[in-house]
């Protein structure tokens, strides 16, 4: 089992060695976002050709759903802020349920 | 080496046949038992905004230091790398070592939070975070600690709020120099990484996108990784801390679409923060102007983040008491992990006694 582990971490150091190399060339990242940006067009192409199937079937699009999660959004935060607006005039009428600690802690003596 | 010390063939065929059996019996185990549950110090949500989270942890022991710590996370990972079970959860070292801890943590930004950017981190949340830590410590001043792009985060706060109520920072593994960053570098070549595209397509960045990046960093990781699970999944400890580390460093957020391309055009392309050119919502940004105490801890071993990265946050700080410690380990094992409680967490401990008072 010795063999094997050494045979792994020898394996992963040259895979790792080779495989940055090979990413930190020019050539490579052209490829690779090459590739990302067929990927971005293809993605494109579904998102306008599924908003073109979800207008003709009476469906609100992506777009429009973000808009109304966006609205949600501010609802929420609003919410939020009566929320804590509310809390912190709770907080002046009642007192604390559980005892803070005391902050008063020091260093402990250095060792000689 | 002599006779007594040389290993017998037959014990060793025993512990072998012994650890084959427990992988199978414990592999089998593995692959039907949930994941970890992590993340666990009792805590309250203090305030929430968005993709933001502030918490804020029970106290653990009755007398604690005068001044709160804020842990910054990443906005790529999420939070609980600082709380993963107890025992190995640097939160409860914090607590137990008289700490009033807080920290501030990222959700995944929702689609309409695309339009969010860099100014939106600095200049509302970390202060709306720090003014809460305040109120609900009734303390005037706190210890901010930030963690990788956290740490970004938070030397941009200190750098624009000179006069704030920051009494002491320490960023771990922390990048200021992002042509230091080789791998990273040619993934977001500016020559072919269209992105404006990517963020009109998707919106916000897609977690896959980060993940595939880091992957990248290091090939043979994760089918090393796999081999090396597979050698110890009779050890209890091994499977549980590879487990706990898999589903933290899987389990990455998305980007808000504007944030990213900020960070790719004045981080990755433009260097903006090492360059000196540096700005937030049109406020220039001056690293000389942060005048507190100051850390920063690197690992020997990062990956992610080389040292070339790194190195140059010092200098480039203008406190007078500032220090780099550079421990052996690796991005996540500096933080999390038996590494992090024999070297890290001592030494964090040790540097912010005497500032906490």
């Amino acid at each position: 089992m010795a063999f094997f582990r050494e045979m792994v971490n020898q394996w992963e150091k040259m895979a790792n060695d080779v495989g940055t190399k090979m990413a930190g060339s020019s050539e490579f990242s052209q490829v690779m976002q090459g590739t990302t940006a067929v990927g971005l067009k293809a993605q494109q192409a579904a998102h306008d050709a599924m908003a073109k199937a979800l207008s003709a079937a009476n469906m609100p699009s992506k777009a429009e759903v973000e808009a109304l999660a966006e609205r949600l959004f501010h609802i929420e935060a609003q919410l939020g802020r009566i929320e804590s607006l509310l809390s912190a005039q709770g907080s002046t009428q009642t007192a604390p349920q559980t005892p803070k600690p005391k902050r008063t802690k020091t260093p402990p003596p250095k060792a000689k | 080496m002599s006779a007594s010390d040389t290993p017998n063939p037959l014990d060793q065929a025993r512990v072998e046949f012994e650890r084959a059996m427990q992988r199978n019996i414990k592999g089998l185990d593995y692959f039907t038992s949930p994941a970890p549950t992590l993340g666990i110090s009792p805590k309250d949500l203090i305030l929430s905004k968005g993709t933001l989270r502030l918490y804020h942890y029970r106290a653990l022991v009755d007398e604690i230091y005068r001044v709160p710590i804020m842990l910054v996370m990443a906005t790529t990972n999420r939070g609980y790398i600082f709380d993963m079970v107890p025992g190995q959860s640097f939160v409860e070292f914090l607590l137990k070592a008289g700490y009033d801890v807080y920290m501030v943590d990222w959700e995944p930004p929702r689609a309409e939070e695309k339009h969010l950017g860099l100014e939106d981190y600095v200049l509302d949340f970390l202060p709306a975070c720090v003014d809460k830590v305040l109120e609900t410590s009734g303390e005037p001043d706190l210890s901010v600690i930030g963690y990788c792009f956290g740490g970004v985060l938070s030397v941009l706060w200190a750098a624009l709020h000179p006069d704030g109520p920051m009494k002491n920072l320490v960023t771990f593994t922390t990048p200021v120099n992002f042509k230091g960053m080789p791998l990273f570098q040619a993934w977001s070549d500016q020559r072919f990484f269209d992105v404006d595209k990517l963020v009109a397509t998707f919106g916000n960045c897609p977690p896959e996108m980060l993940y595939s990046a880091f992957d990248m960093l290091r090939p043979g990781g994760r089918f090393a990784g796999n081999l090396r699970l597979w050698d110890n999944m009779w050890n209890d400890e091994f499977v549980k801390a590879y487990r706990m580390i898999d589903r933290w460093s899987s389990d990455m957020l998305p980007l808000a679409g504007r944030y990213f391309e900020q960070t790719t055009k004045r981080l990755m392309w433009e260097n903006a923060i090492y360059e000196g050119t540096m700005d937030v919502a049109g406020r220039p940004v001056d690293l000389g102007k942060i005048t507190a105490p100051f850390l920063h801890v690197v690992a020997e071993h990062d990956h992610i983040v080389p040292y070339e990265a790194s190195k140059p946050l010092v200098p480039m700080v203008g406190s007078t008491d500032k220090q780099e410690v550079i421990l052996k380990g690796g991005h996540v094992s500096l933080v999390a992990g038996a590494n992090a409680i024999r070297r890290l967490w001592p030494q964090i401990d040790q540097w912010l006694q005497e500032r906490s008072l």
